[in-house]
């Protein structure tokens, strides 16, 4: 019997035990070092750790730890530590989600914070800072900044007898040189397009819209403004590619596209800069979009700017953790971060800076384009909780029409009624 | 029982019991109320509403679809997982050279990673430069989208599913295949049956107990379809292979959507679902297994 005495009193202390550690786990006390979640791996990693050495190195009472947390899953480890109250002081948070993470109540107001005398927030690209501004409230300071350019295979093009394209091109020579591009016995496309349906689907097409002089949503955002002759223009343009000159190879998985042109299998691709690192196998050059002569358009591109994001964990700490995201994304700092990592500069004044654009290019060929083709972001996707309702929708409509299972404008109509929808039922949530 | 062994008792059960609530029924009770609420988790404004995320689901076009593409789904992969494996089973149950070899690697497509697997399958698939078309090419049958098409994709799931669970489904069958006593096949060869005929009188229907077990085991795993759906077209195209779990995690976390209570009402319809058809396999199963004692 006394065995059976000592072994439940273990038994005991051992639950015990378990349960105050889990009650004492990295709550958000008002002490102890500021906690930022980021998902920087490679090169980013060491860029921002030596960034993040430097600051505690300086301000020994003001500490930060930066906690990995990949960026794919950081919105539902957000939403559950804010429930539980261990909420991080700065997260790294995609700027789709802005609109959605504007809600969750100890998100903190950085309207004022970015107006203070130093930070210059015109020095952002408009891009980045329409996407940390939701309805009038700044949310975020910009982290990360792309864009969408075309990325073409030199050696395919003077294979074909076809001129690298110039600035000026338009999207009619886009798809000529395609199809001049486009060999079936040797498996060989002119192009790629992503066709999961999803908002990377969607973004490519919305580049292609407002070059037509199109709009995703009318002015206040409650009205489908996409079912017009830019928006018929564009999936004419795109459905001309995958359905009639077949010069369009469609990848459903959104990551083969990218092997295929190292492989020299693709003429020409419309991607970001963060591909480049993955074409060491042919030689590439980078152009800016191709334009819609006739309208107002031009050779807009579209960004996917990422945030750093504030919760509230007490007065001194929000402080504290301002100081640190303002010093981080300073000058000196975001010129430290592009050169080390190859990212895009967040702030204009970077780009400026002498030498700047050689260094990069030194890096990482071609990327240079992608910096000066931040000029080129003139607006943002609609800043609105919903916009994911009627992104799936457009990546429907997009997909359906390359694989030629509808029409262009019978599936702009269908799309507009179904946004239509979406936007008056969720205008609420 | 005396009061101190009881003490005893609940001093070691309590920590699974622990366990047990808080990542079992918790999470079960907690879906129960999302799914009464519109909640995406983000705002504190979580209005009751009722069953109206229930009553969503009759109108909603794409989850008439999802619960057709389950049910397909179901019902290729899961005779087509027992009739393959079956097959497998027969081939290797033999004193032959080799057979370990040939009995891990049928086995070895169960160890292999889901993410694996469906990379292999969208390489072996791929419209342009996968080896099924070359093939193809090569027999003179016209060129297809496989997953790319939005007739084809879910058909190449199946194939790819049953390519994975096979090896599950063998070993089941060649462990319930050598416990038949010899003596009773031996009995009927002597009797004059032909091989068939000891295969389908003698052999299937004391494998009963094992294909009622698979069938009941792969339809519960062919109803929670996800994995290989989300690696491979990720429910495309055109929700060809949006199948039930897909569209729960799509409502949940893709894309930004967060609509948390919907979601947790899909889960509670596939729960029934799951719930029935199983009930109904035990009740059809009962009558057609022979057990012997």
């Amino acid at each position: 019997m006394k065995a059976h005495w000592l072994s439940a009193t273990v038994a005991a202390a051992l639950l015990a035990f378990g349960l105050t550690a889990c009650g004492t786990g990295n709550g958000s006390s008002s002490s102890g070092n500021l906690q930022i979640w980021e998902g920087y791996t490679g090169a980013e990693a060491k860029a921002f750790a030596h960034l993040l050495s430097e600051w505690n190195t300086a301000h020994p009472t003001e500490k930060v730890t930066s906690l990995y947390v990949d960026n794919d899953d950081s919105l539902p480890k957000l939403l559950t530590a804010v429930k539980g109250g261990s909420q991080p002081d700065i997260a790294y948070v995609y700027g789709s989600w802005a609109p959605n993470v504007a809600q969750i109540p100890q998100v903190v107001n950085l309207t004022k914070v970015v107006q203070r005398p130093g930070v210059n927030w015109d020095d952002f690209w408009v891009g980045e800072r329409d996407v940390a501004t939701v309805k009038g409230r700044v949310i975020g300071i910009p982290a990360l900044v792309d864009n969408l350019a075309v990325v073409y295979n030199k050696t395919l093009f003077a294979q074909a007898g076809l001129q690298p394209p110039g600035p000026g091109w338009t999207w009619d020579q886009f798809a000529a040189d395609a199809r001049a591009l486009t060999i079936p016995a040797k498996k060989q496309f002119g192009t790629a397009y992503v066709t999961p349906g999803s908002e990377d689907t969607v973004w490519h097409w919305e580049a292609l819209l407002w070059e037509a002089g199109g709009q995703i949503l009318n002015a206040s955002n409650t009205k489908a403004a996409f079912d017009s002759p830019a928006g018929l223009q564009s999936l004419n343009t795109l459905r001309t590619m995958a359905v009639t000159d077949k010069s369009m190879y469609l990848d459903p998985t959104d990551s083969e596209y990218a092997n295929l042109f190292n492989s020299g299998k693709i003429g020409m691709l419309v991607t970001g800069p963060w591909d480049l690192s993955g074409f060491p196998n042919v030689k590439y050059g980078v152009q800016i979009m191709p334009s819609f002569p006739g309208t107002s358009g031009g050779h807009q591109t579209i960004s996917g700017p990422d945030n750093w994001v504030i919760f509230n964990n007490g007065s001194q700490r929000v402080a504290a953790a301002e100081k640190f995201l303002l010093w981080m994304t300073a000058t000196p700092q975001a010129t430290y971060f592009s050169l080390a990592t190859g990212d895009l500069p967040i702030r204009k004044s970077v780009e400026d800076s002498a030498g700047f654009l050689t260094k990069m290019d030194q890096a990482l060929p071609g990327v240079d384009t992608f910096v000066t083709n931040l000029g080129n972001v003139k607006q943002a996707r609609p800043q609105i909780p919903t916009y994911p309702k009627v992104s799936t929708i457009l990546g429907q409509m997009i997909v359906s029409v390359l694989l030629g299972k509808s029409q262009p404008a019978a599936a702009l109509a269908s799309a507009a009624q179904q946004v239509n929808a979406a936007l008056a039922s969720g205008s609420g949530s | 029982m005396r009061p101190r062994e009881q003490a005893a008792a609940w001093a070691f059960l309590t920590p699974g019991v622990v366990i047990i609530l808080l990542f079992g029924v918790a999470p079960v009770v907690w879906s129960a109320v999302l799914s009464l609420q519109r909640n995406n988790l983000f705002s504190p404004n979580t209005p009751f509403v009722g069953l109206a995320n229930y009553r969503q689901m009759i109108h909603d076009p794409v989850i008439a679809q999802a619960i057709g593409h389950t049910l397909v789904y179901t019902a290729l992969f899961v005779p087509g997982t027992m009739i393959v494996g079956l097959f497998l089973a027969v081939a290797m149950n033999r004193k032959i050279r080799f057979i370990s070899v040939y009995r891990t690697a049928a086995y070895a497509t169960m160890a292999i990673s889901t993410i694996s697997e469906a990379l292999v399958f969208i390489w072996l698939f791929d419209p342009s430069y996968g080896i099924v078309n070359y093939l193809f090419h090569v027999a003179g049958i016209p060129q297809q989208q496989f997953l790319s098409s939005p007739s084809e994709a879910l058909y190449v799931i199946v194939i790819m599913t049953i390519w994975g669970w096979t090896g599950f489904a063998v070993v089941v069958y060649l462990a319930a295949l050598q416990g038949i006593p010899q003596v009773l096949t031996e009995a009927a060869a002597i009797d004059g049956a032909s091989r068939w005929t000891v295969f389908r009188r003698i052999t299937l229907p004391l494998l009963s107990p094992a294909s009622l077990f698979l069938m009941v085991w792969l339809t519960i795993n062919a109803l929670q379809l996800f994995d290989e759906v989300y690696f491979s077209t990720a429910g495309g195209p055109l929700n060809s292979t949006t199948v039930l779990v897909y569209y729960l995690y799509e409502q949940a976390f893709g894309g930004a959507n967060f609509n948390f209570g919907y979601a947790s009402a899909i889960a509670y319809f596939l729960f029934l679902i799951i719930m029935v058809v199983t009930v109904i396999q035990f009740r059809v199963g009962r009558r057609l297994v022979h057990y012997r004692s």
